[in-house]
């Protein structure tokens, strides 16, 4: 009898719980439209790599984010006073963590995104973000990927493959380089700028390319990729991969005997390439978006990062935090959360104020200006070496 | 010419690391057919002790150079043996009765537990080691050699020779030898099973930290996954050698070393690993028990 009854409470409770979930469910159901209450706190997702081995980029640019975050609640909030509200999701440069992690940001009600960090990661949420309705400000990966189906909820903010490469063929031409070894790590990222400067350098002919291939990340010993750009006599190596790796291939190079420039692309241009490297990582060149460190008038906000995280900034915390910043500025042209008013918000952004510089999107969501600049290793930090202006 | 004996030397030279690691897989297999697939994160595990020595002893003793470097491998010998006795007692020894695969299980999750762990302790930014072996090369039949390759592999031979030593001469390692023919048949002989089993993970372990701080100081980057890739390529070679047996896995940590090398200098660097595991599989379909395995009836 005693059980019978007990057996009764629980569906009682069962019953409630279900009708509490339906009820709610219908703001879930009907999120297609990505439209969301107008009180509360505004809800922004980010998905970054906060676990695997760009875990401390992840964490960096989380940090960024939060920054931006904390100074527009303090100065009030957007939208007659609403706050934001920040949830971080891991996505441990993976695609299916990713994918699930975009799942649980929907299906928590944010209304926009400010993640993406790995453009292998990234590239498979973007129909998930398309279908609720969600815009994405894309701080860091830029793959071409990313833009190539025109989803119209889609910006990136850091400067594409494509722009890349262009900056990167534009310094090998000022500085006469001839034969040129492309080596990339094989992740969506990495392939795209190598095709890309393959295919820009071959069309524009001032220089050749002597050799292009791939390795495979998470290794220690690169002798033979070392054997194969010490063969191909190259006077120019461009590694379009990441710092851990990319710090391993300079060192066993150097130790080989290479004597070429080598420049890396803007996913080793991180400081912690000169830990790995050592003393070969004097003297390396990097295609980069402005970074903290390169960008006059930064001082202040770094000691603020500094203050609130002890922790010197990286590469991405700069547009993680321009992010949020232009997801505010959006909110506030567009007069509310809507998807379709944001998206044209975003759109009709003019000269925004950013790090990288006045920052407006193409008609195909990528910044108008690219912004590459070419950086320098000078006693294990990288330093602005020519602005390619 | 030049080219060859590079790709030869290059090829050994990676190779007596996966030896190294190999070793560890094949003894423990050899003597409680376990996967340990935590052995790759113990040779992670190495290495971040010996970061952690040398940094904490500071700049006059990483001064020492190879000096400080073989005091500071003997300790994290020390350490990563206790740690796999450790892993051994916590997560393999409750389910020494238990279904293979569950144990399989529990290797796995340890293995994660090691690389988590190292990653909460010591934050996941990669690290660079203290001290470096840096030299000049020398060339002997056109291939360039360095001082510092020549010394690891120098210790890696003196730790191989060690052991075989160890195994072949001395009662442990014939209890070693006992137990892997037949575990029952050992325990009603007298023959102490679990202080072996113990023994042989703080061996194998111990071989793995060795690894762990000589790649620090010669690739100059320690992290916390380090241990993964390589310790799939360790249990490769062990079964290129044939599991469970000891010359095997120094063998087949040779003979992979050499198949990566010559395979991207035929087919190209980005085909390295595609074509070192197409040899392997071709490998195994021809001789199922490794280059040194016998043939095992199984045994109801």
């Amino acid at each position: 009898m005693n059980f019978r009854k007990r057996t009764i409470g629980m569906l009682g409770i069962a019953t409630a719980v279900l009708l509490a979930t339906s009820a709610c469910s219908g703001g879930l159901l009907g999120g297609g439209g990505g439209t969301s209450t107008d009180s509360g706190p505004i809800k922004i997702g980010m998905i970054v790599p906060t676990s695997g081995s760009s875990a401390p980029t992840g964490a960096s640019m989380a940090n960024g984010a939060k920054m931006a975050v904390d100074e527009i609640n303090k100065a009030g909030g957007v939208l007659n006073g609403r706050m934001l509200e920040l949830q971080i999701a891991d996505g441990a440069c993976d695609a299916q963590q990713a994918v699930a992690s975009a799942n649980k940001l929907v299906s928590s009600g944010v209304v926009i995104s400010v993640g993406g960090y790995c453009s292998g990661a990234t590239l498979p949420t973007l129909p998930i973000f398309n279908k609720a309705g969600i815009p994405m400000i894309i701080p860091a990966a830029n793959s071409q990927d990313l833009v190539k189906e025109g989803l119209k909820n889609v910006f990136l903010i850091n400067g594409t493959g494509l722009q890349q490469s262009t900056a990167a063929l534009k310094f090998i031409k000022k500085q006469g380089y001839k034969s040129v070894a492309l080596v990339d790590d094989n992740t969506s990222y990495s392939v795209d700028i190598t095709t890309e400067t393959a295919k820009q350098i071959e069309a524009d002919g001032a220089a050749k390319v002597v050799l292009k291939t791939s390795v495979n990340a998470g290794e220690s010993d690169y002798s033979s990729v070392v054997r194969d750009i010490i063969g191909s006599n190259a006077d120019l190596l461009y590694w379009t991969g990441y710092y851990q790796e990319g710090g391993l291939i300079i060192d066993q190079l150097k130790k080989a005997g290479y004597t070429g420039h080598i420049m890396v692309a803007d996913g080793s241009a991180d400081p912690t390439l000169a830990t790995i490297a050592g003393p070969a990582a004097e003297g390396v060149f990097a295609t980069m978006t402005p970074t903290p460190n390169t960008i006059k008038g930064a001082e202040g906000w770094i000691a603020d990062y500094k203050k609130a995280f002890g922790d010197d900034p990286k590469p991405y915390s700069t547009q993680s935090y321009d992010a949020v910043r232009l997801a505010a500025a959006a909110f506030k042209a567009a007069g509310n959360t809507k998807t379709d008013d944001v998206i044209k918000a975003l759109e009709g952004i003019k000269d925004f104020k950013a790090f990288s510089g006045p920052l407006s999107f193409t008609p195909e969501h990528t910044l108008a200006n690219g912004g590459f600049v070419i950086l320098v290793m000078k006693n294990g930090d990288f330093q602005l070496f020519d602005d390619l202006q | 010419m030049d080219q060859v004996t590079q790709v030869i030397w290059d090829g050994l030279f990676v190779g007596s690391f996966y030896a190294l690691i190999a070793l560890g897989y094949s003894m423990v297999y050899g003597i409680i057919k376990l996967l340990n697939f935590a052995h790759g994160d113990i040779y992670m595990v190495g290495a971040f002790i010996g970061y952690a020595i040398l940094t904490s002893l500071g700049g006059t003793f990483q001064a020492l150079g190879l000096f400080a470097l073989i005091v500071v491998m003997m300790i994290s010998m020390l350490l990563t043996g206790t740690i796999g006795v450790i892993v051994e007692k916590l997560a393999y020894k409750p389910l020494r009765g238990a279904p293979r695969l569950a144990v399989l299980i529990t290797a796995v999750g340890a293995s994660f537990a090691l690389e988590y762990g190292v990653s909460a302790i010591a934050s996941p930014n990669p690290r660079g080691f203290p001290v470096r072996l840096d030299g000049d090369f020398v060339l002997v039949l056109g291939a360039r050699v360095t001082l510092p390759q020549i010394i690891l592999m120098l210790i890696a031979g003196v730790l191989m020779f060690a052991l075989d030593l160890y195994i072949r001469r001395t009662s442990t390692g014939r209890a070693m030898r006992s137990i892997s023919l037949d575990m029952k048949g050992s325990l009603l002989m007298g023959v102490n099973v679990n202080k072996v089993i113990s023994r042989t993970f703080f061996i194998g372990s111990a071989l793995a930290g060795a690894a762990g701080v000589m790649a620090g100081a010669y690739y100059g980057k320690i992290d916390f996954l380090m241990g993964f890739i390589i310790g799939l390529k360790a249990f490769t070679a062990a079964v290129i050698g044939g599991i469970g047996n000891i010359r095997g896995a120094m063998l087949g940590g040779l003979v992979l070393g050499l198949v990566e090398s010559i395979g991207s200098q035929l087919v190209g660097g980005q085909w390295r690993d595609a074509f070192a595991f197409a040899v392997l599989i071709l490998f195994l379909t021809l001789r199922p028990t490794g280059i040194l395995g016998e043939r095992v009836t199984e045994r109801v």
